[in-house]
């Protein structure tokens, strides 16, 4: 089976998620997103992006508790799921491999 | 200042319209989530960027969210969802369904079936021959901008309009107003056309070359615009093109055409398609207008007025434009006219004219019964045919929602069952709504072939000119499926609704209770009944009026008194000797004599009217003035009251002598005014009265009697002989007459008839209306009957217990007959004084048209009112009392 690709969005919105761990749920991630990347992502896309995830099998979903903050609704809360984990993990591998291949010279050049 | 005030309320609000929609619209199963993710957000976002833009975000985001535009539709909600309304398997079930019900219920099957079937087909006949009526002359392209000229003569008493126009009337007028595109002078001749051995007589029209273009005449050989221009040219139609020259080419061929003074030769230059039915201008040809016997000597008479006229003007100019120019032309050339009828007491219109010209819009012409004397339909009819064609659908379509909702409780049990298992309202109501459209759009199937059948019936009893093309047309169809629908929709829609919301637990239950619709059912049996009885009551008094106009004596001999027209092409003076001659020493003849306007209708089509007016003793006086010749009152039997009949051998009598009738005496002031004299006409010449002769019907008996006289004056020339025959010899005389004829006048055709056919051609309209009324009452009583009878079938079919109960304890047949027949018939009756006082108000309308009418006496209305009543007492009877017969054990062992 090919192995399915992680987009951008969908690594931005899975890495969010983790980073909420057990707090993870729709609004929550939006507003994470737009206050710690200063990256305004509608809510309804983070919610359609979810969904994709869903559907691949990166998150798994329950229903969680409800609070007066949100008319008393309740929230679907987010996990990452194992192939979820190993996604995140093959992304962050790549990536750092791709970085130590830059001359640590020019690294440092840029920093400066 | 937003924000203030909100801050007082509370907590900010989203928009409720998108917290709304959100709700109604989410994603199935995704509700909740969404609606508290959102409420977070939305708090979020007035605190990060105001509550402007939270609130823009907010509908955004609905927006995006709702169902129509997202494509989110999670695994884990699908179990949520419900199937589609209309699955295939779920319609297959319906129909085997229907089809089940359909032949459980052959009673109510077939009344459906041929009630809806037999209203299709008569509103499909009604309502297409309303349509061929309304379509007439509308399907020329330009047909808005051509216009029909007419002058209007503000006479004394009255204002007379005329179509005909004197021929340098066209001329100029096209020469003086720019605005007029094309016009056309038209005369409805007919001719004889020779080729080689072929001797055919044919509707060879006059006109002027403009007529080709005018008309969006499609031309199939030969060019429009110069076909006419040589006036030995003539343009004949395919089919004439057919008949004469087989399957020659026509074009080149040359022609001898009699019937227009001398023979003459005429070459074809043209072919044009033939004129559809629904066209007011009917044509075998045209030719020049200048091949007209007499052209030459009144090309510039003004005050001979013999033929009509089209223009066509251009676009964006309309007849108020130029009404102003118009009045100011019919001052210029109608001077002489205008001082005539001055001096006859004229009365200028509003606008200070007393002759003006008119322009009427083509498409009114073929329902102008004004200007046009002869069968022209009238809007009127046009208005009954659509509302018997309604009414008559409307009958059926009760008959169809009675009966639907009198058997709905066959149904209640499967409504239960199919909702309990999770029928939503909606698909019962398609369901139910689908039988309905099945049985209609079968009874149309049926409908649409009677129609079909009955179509050359229905042409001839009507006179009609329906063809299988009009129904067959795409816009026919398309009209007819909408009818359907909308039948469908009406009859079936509200059944279906109220079956669709029985409560599943009473239906399961076995409680049904019918109380409200059974209400509704009694006035819908009450409009039925009404309409069906306004209808007989119609019938009856059309055809007692009708007999009424034929059988009133008119004051004259109708019987054995022959009109002969004597045509444009002989001095009717001259004709009128000549036959007098030959017919003198006749023994059958008994005597001859000639007028100026025919009596009754004749078969030449021509109507007249001649009137004068005067100033008598300080007094203005009105007459119809009437050219006839000796032996008039001798011809015609009228009686001679006081005084002389006209005689030759009085020298003034063919100068000065008038007879008078006894309502133009009392006019004059005088029982017995022989030997009066008054002044009247152009010169103020002295009329002398001889005789007074008792009043007789010259006009139809819409027209009230008129004061009268009679003159020699040789200036109106004969246009009728009258010739009275020996009762006994009425025909051989007919054919003696048409020989003599033969020689008098070789070139005129003989359209001789017999006075009394003359005037029963009067009224052919209202024959026409009174059988169009009586097949219409015929058919609604008919299904409103059958209507009755299912509905009685079922309810006496739902009392079968209660009846036999009865009976156990001993009622009588004759009273268990009242029992069930008594509430239908309380409804008929309530019907039938609803439709008297309708009947009443429609018959004095239409009454209102005749100067001589019959009273509508009550017996008519109780009369047809019993018919009714007897009609539905038979019907009601027939079940009651095979019901009320049934042996009691049968009925009560059933359980």
């Amino acid at each position: 089976m090919k192995r399915a690709f992680l987009g951008e969005l969908e690594e931005v919105v899975l890495l969010t998620e983790a980073a909420l761990q057990e707090l993870a749920y729709c609004a929550s991630i939006t507003q994470t997103i737009d206050q710690q990347m200063g990256r305004s992502i509608s809510f309804p896309t983070v919610h359609t992006t979810l969904q994709r995830l869903e559907e691949k099998g990166f998150v798994a979903s329950q229903m969680g508790g409800a609070t007066t903050e949100r008319g008393g609704r309740q929230k679907r809360l987010f996990t990452v799921t194992a192939a979820g984990q190993r996604a995140l993990l093959e992304c962050r591998q790549v990536r750092v491999q791709l970085w130590e291949q830059i001359p640590t010279e020019i690294v440092q050049l840029w920093s400066a | 200042m937003e924000r203030l005030k909100k801050s007082n309320v509370g907590p900010p609000e989203p928009p409720a319209w998108a917290k709304g929609l959100l709700g109604r619209f989410s994603p199935p199963g995704l509700e909740d989530e969404l609606q508290g993710d959102l409420l977070e957000m939305y708090a979020y976002w007035v605190e990060t960027i105001g509550l402007r833009g939270a609130r823009w975000r907010y509908a955004l985001a609905v927006l995006r969210l709702i169902r129509p535009f997202t494509s989110s539709t999670p695994k884990h909600a699908c179990h949520y969802s419900q199937p589609p309304t209309l699955q295939s398997a779920m319609i297959r079930n319906y129909l085997k369904i229907a089809w089940r019900n359909l032949r459980k219920q052959k009673n109510h099957t077939a009344i459906n079936l041929v009630g809806m079937s037999v209203a299709f087909a008569a509103s499909i006949l009604l309502l297409l021959s309303a349509y061929f009526e309304y379509s007439y002359d509308r399907f020329y392209k330009n047909a808005a901008y051509i216009f029909r000229p007419y002058l209007v003569f503000n006479e004394a008493e009255s204002t007379y309009k005329a179509s005909s126009l004197p021929y340098p009337f066209l001329p100029t007028l096209k020469a003086e107003f720019p605005e007029i595109n094309q016009a056309t002078r038209y005369i409805a001749s007919r001719g004889k056309i020779y080729y080689r051995t072929k001797e055919l007589t044919k509707d060879i029209r006059c006109a002027d070359p403009d007529i080709l273009t005018l008309f969006s005449f499609s031309m199939r050989q030969g060019n429009p615009s110069t076909a006419l221009n040589n006036l030995s040219n003539i343009v004949i139609s395919e089919t004439m093109a057919k008949d004469v020259f087989g399957t020659e080419n026509p074009i080149g061929k040359s022609v001898l055409i009699k019937g227009f003074g001398d023979p003459k030769t005429f070459i074809v230059t043209g072919i044009v398609a033939d004129a559809p039915p629904n066209a007011s201008m009917q044509y075998d040809a045209f030719i020049r207008i200048e091949n007209q016997p007499n052209y030459a000597e009144n090309k510039s008479q003004w005050n001979n007025r013999n033929h009509t006229a089209y223009v066509s003007l251009k676009p964006g100019v309309s007849p108020t434009t130029i009404d102003k120019r118009l009045r100011t032309f019919a001052n210029a050339y109608f001077q002489e006219l205008i001082r005539d009828l001055t001096k006859n007491g004229a009365r200028p219109d509003e606008r200070g004219s007393v002759v003006t010209v008119g322009l009427q819009p083509l498409t009114d012409v073929h329902f102008n019964t004004q200007l046009t004397a002869g069968q022209q339909t009238g809007r009127r009819y046009l208005y009954i045919l659509l509302t018997i064609g309604v009414v008559i659908l409307l009958i059926a379509a009760i008959n169809f929602i009675n009966l639907t909702l009198a058997q709905s409780f066959t149904r209640a049990r499967e409504v239960g069952v199919r909702k309990s298992l999770g029928a939503r309202k909606s698909q019962l109501f398609v369901q139910l709504w689908g039988e309905a459209l099945l049985i209609c759009g079968l009874s149309l199937v049926l409908g649409v072939g009677l129609a079909t059948w009955l179509l050359p019936y229905f042409n001839t009893l009507f006179n009609a000119k329906l063809s299988l093309a009009l129904l067959t047309n795409p816009l026919t169809i398309l009209a007819i499926t909408a009818g359907l629908g909308l039948i469908t929709l009406l009859a079936g829609g509200y059944p279906a609704l109220r079956i669709a919301s029985f409560s599943t637990v009473h239906t399961l239950k076995g409680v049904f209770t019918g109380g409200k619709a059974s209400g509704l059912r009694n006035s819908l049996i009450i409009t039925q009944f009404s309409i069906a009885c306004t209808l007989i009551i119609c019938t009856f008094v059309v055809l007692r009026q009708l007999h009424y106009l034929r059988e009133k004596p008119l004051g004259f001999i109708e019987e054995q008194v022959i009109s002969l027209p004597v045509g444009d092409d002989i001095n009717g003076a001259a004709a009128l000797a000549q036959l007098r001659n030959r017919l003198v020493s006749n023994p059958n003849v008994i005597a001859v004599s000639g007028t100026a306007i025919n009596i009754g209708s004749g078969l030449d089509g021509g109507e007249s009217q001649s009137r004068m007016g005067f100033m008598f003793n300080g007094k203005e006086i009105v007459t119809d003035w009437v050219r006839v010749d000796y032996d008039y009152l001798k011809t015609l039997g009228i009686r001679l009251r006081a005084g002389r009949d006209f005689a030759s051998s009085f020298a003034t009598d063919s100068t000065s002598a008038v007879l008078v009738t006894t309502t133009m005496a009392k006019k004059l002031g005088s029982v017995n005014p022989v030997g009066m004299i008054f002044k009247a006409g152009e010169n103020d010449n002295p009329y002398q009265v001889v005789g007074v002769i008792d009043d007789f019907h010259l006009y139809r008996l819409q027209n009230r009697i008129e004061p009268m006289t009679l003159h020699l004056q040789s200036r109106n020339p004969i246009q009728y002989i009258l010739i009275r025959t020996t009762p006994q010899r009425m025909l051989p005389v007919m054919e003696t007459l048409k020989d003599a004829w033969r020689q008098i006048a070789p070139k005129s055709v003989f359209m001789a008839s017999f006075l009394d056919e003359n005037t029963d051609r009067w009224y052919q309209q209202e024959e026409r209306q009174s059988q169009m009324y009586g097949i219409a009452a015929s058919i609604a009583i008919l299904l409103s009957c059958m209507g009755l009878f299912a509905i009685v079938l079922l309810s006496t079919e739902q009392r079968t217990k209660e009846i036999g109960i009865r009976k156990v304890l001993g009622a009588s047949v004759a009273s268990l007959v009242a029992l069930l027949s008594k509430d239908f018939l309380k409804l008929i009756v309530i019907a039938v004084v609803i439709a008297s006082s309708l009947a009443w108000y429609a018959m004095n309308q239409w009454l209102a048209d005749f100067a001589y009418k019959i009273e509508m006496e009550w017996w008519v209305f109780v009369g047809a009112g019993l018919l009714a009543i007897g009609i539905a007492l038979l019907t009601v009877s027939f079940q009651s009392v095979k019901a009320a017969l049934t042996i009691p054990v049968n009925s009560l062992k059933s359980e």
